[in-house]
């Protein structure tokens, strides 16, 4: 199923080379809102990303408010994309959502397991928050 | 030097639609087409199992497995072949010694150094050693002279290169201190057997771990050195091919190497490790070793005059690895970037957590170097650097 904001986002990186992703991740990465400082702890980090990633989540009217931060600022391009597309959905919704701009774009080589970005890891772990709140 | 890039099959790929500068030979080499082809001319038509079998495949796989280890032995100065145990690479070489050694080394102490690999640390510690260190300065020299030997003191584990600095140690200063207190010293040569000239009979240790992958051979086979005066440590494996007489009330060892070598050992690893040796013995180590010191003084050069680099480490001696950090730039951030080059370096903590923390960061990049670098790889770094800069700015 498309939705607007994916699409949106696909067309933004269309036809853009390596590098221009990059510069275009960066740019998202400044407009991230950063995370206060005390939230930048063990409690809140997520494991398997070699740049630090922090996450915290909360529910407001029904849907899932998740904010992310990391020290890397590429990694911060990719989690801002993240929050645009996942924020202000319900915890159903974010566990059915199909994230097929991270392979239209092609930072999908920067999903692998292997990854030391860990964005695989990320997506994991807002899905658990949402799973959580369904149960 | 520059024609030895057309040896390695691989560095004619090109990455991203560019040329590929691998930078990254600390974690692996690429292998040159003659130990390739020793690989598949073993498949091809020597391939057996060895030490086992009568017949003529049996007996020629055999022979080019202890030929291997014949060249193995005199490349690093044993005069003993039975010296010499192919393991699985470094960190499992080290982990038999850390096996065998643990009646001795439980509640005791390992003196490393502070830039040791999790490889040379966490080994000591499943052994139920305590881990000491060898105090450094802020360079992150060795400071020797405040080396603290007790009588808990049990082995002395220092890797000959660092890793992540491309520090090199005195070992050989190292192994006489530790003699004069009657300590066995294992040196870790991941990072050296590449690069240096060894001799383990100068520098009297009593153990020398190395990886196949890491001098142009290929992955899963390794070098351990055990030195005759632990002939008849414990074996940390068993099974087939190491036992003289099995009984259900209890069995015999053979003598060393193959006291060492339980079940089927890795073949065609072993006969790579030959081939890998003769390579870089057809081109001449020494003439290895300036060129790759050319490079890396370049390198260093070029880095120390970039603006806003911290680069760790500093040591009149330094060979294969150097890491630094960009300031404002993640060092993830720029390792994607230069990867998006055709760049390959290594970012984050290098499997030497405790080392980071002594230099107060979270990782670093790491370019580190092989015999087919140039310095024109090392000004492609540079540009995609300052690229990468450009980007931040």
């Amino acid at each position: 199923m498309s939705d607007h904001i994916q699409d949106e986002i696909i067309e933004q990186f269309q036809g853009l080379e390596w590098l221009e992703k990059y510069e275009l991740l960066i740019s998202f990465a400044r407009e991230l809102e950063p995370m206060h400082e005390q939230f930048m702890t063990e409690e809140y980090a997520i494991s398997g990303c070699q740049s630090k990633v922090w996450i915290r989540t909360h529910i407001e009217n029904g849907k899932l408010i998740i904010h992310l931060d990391s020290e890397a600022m590429i990694t911060k391009g990719i989690i801002y994309l993240l929050m645009k597309v996942m924020n202000n959905r319900s915890p159903q919704e974010i566990v059915d959502l199909d994230l097929y701009f991270i392979e239209e774009t092609g930072l999908k080589s920067n999903l692998s397991p292997a990854r030391a970005d860990g964005l695989a890891s990320i997506i994991k772990r807002i899905r658990e928050v949402a799973e959580m709140e369904i149960n | 030097m520059t024609d030895l890039r057309d040896d390695f099959p691989i560095l004619k790929n090109k990455i991203y639609g560019q040329r590929l500068v691998y930078l990254d030979n600390a974690a692996t080499s690429q292998k040159p087409s003659s130990v390739i082809d020793s690989i598949s001319d073993f498949y091809k038509y020597d391939n057996s199992n060895i030490h086992r079998g009568v017949h003529y495949l049996s007996e020629l796989s055999s022979d080019l497995y202890e030929e291997a280890r014949k060249k193995v032995s005199t490349f690093i100065g044993s005069s003993d072949p039975s010296e010499i145990t192919f393991t699985a690479g470094t960190t499992d070489s080290i982990n038999q010694v850390a096996f065998s050694l643990k009646s001795t080394l439980m509640g005791n102490e390992v003196l490393i150094s502070g830039m040791e690999h999790h490889s040379n640390i966490v080994p000591w510690q499943l052994a139920g050693a305590k881990i000491k260190t060898i105090p450094m300065d802020e360079d992150c020299n060795l400071l020797l002279d405040s080396m603290e030997i007790t009588d808990k003191t049990k082995l002395i584990a220092i890797s000959h290169v660092s890793n992540v600095l491309g520090t090199v140690n005195d070992i050989k200063r190292i192994t006489e201190i530790a003699a004069d207190h009657d300590i066995p010293v294992l040196v870790d040569a991941a990072q050296s057997i590449q690069h240096l000239p060894l001799d383990v009979e100068k520098i009297g240790c009593d153990f020398l771990a190395a990886s196949g992958h890491k001098m142009y051979a290929s992955s899963g086979i390794g070098i351990l050195y055990t030195n005759n005066r632990y002939s008849d440590i414990m074996p940390a494996r068993g099974g087939g091919g190491m036992i003289d007489k099995v009984t259900f009330e209890g069995s015999t060892y053979l003598s060393p190497p193959l006291r060492y070598e339980a079940g089927t050992p890795n073949i065609s690893g072993a006969i790579s490790v030959g081939a890998a040796i003769d390579y870089m013995q057809n081109i001449g180590l020494d003439k290895i070793r300036e060129h790759e010191h050319d490079v890396y003084s370049y390198a260093k050069e070029r880095l120390l005059d970039t603006d806003g680099i911290t680069v760790y480490g500093n040591n009149e001696d330094m060979c294969g690895s150097i890491s630094f950090n960009i300031e404002n730039i993640h060092h993830y951030d720029l390792g994607l970037i230069l990867d998006k080059m055709g760049i390959a370096v290594r970012t984050g903590h290098h499997c030497a957590q405790p080392l980071m923390e002594l230099l107060g960061t979270e990782g670093t990049v790491r370019a580190s170097f092989a015999l087919y670098n140039t310095k024109e790889d090392i000004d492609i770094l540079m540009d995609g650097i300052e690229k990468a800069r450009m980007m931040f700015s």
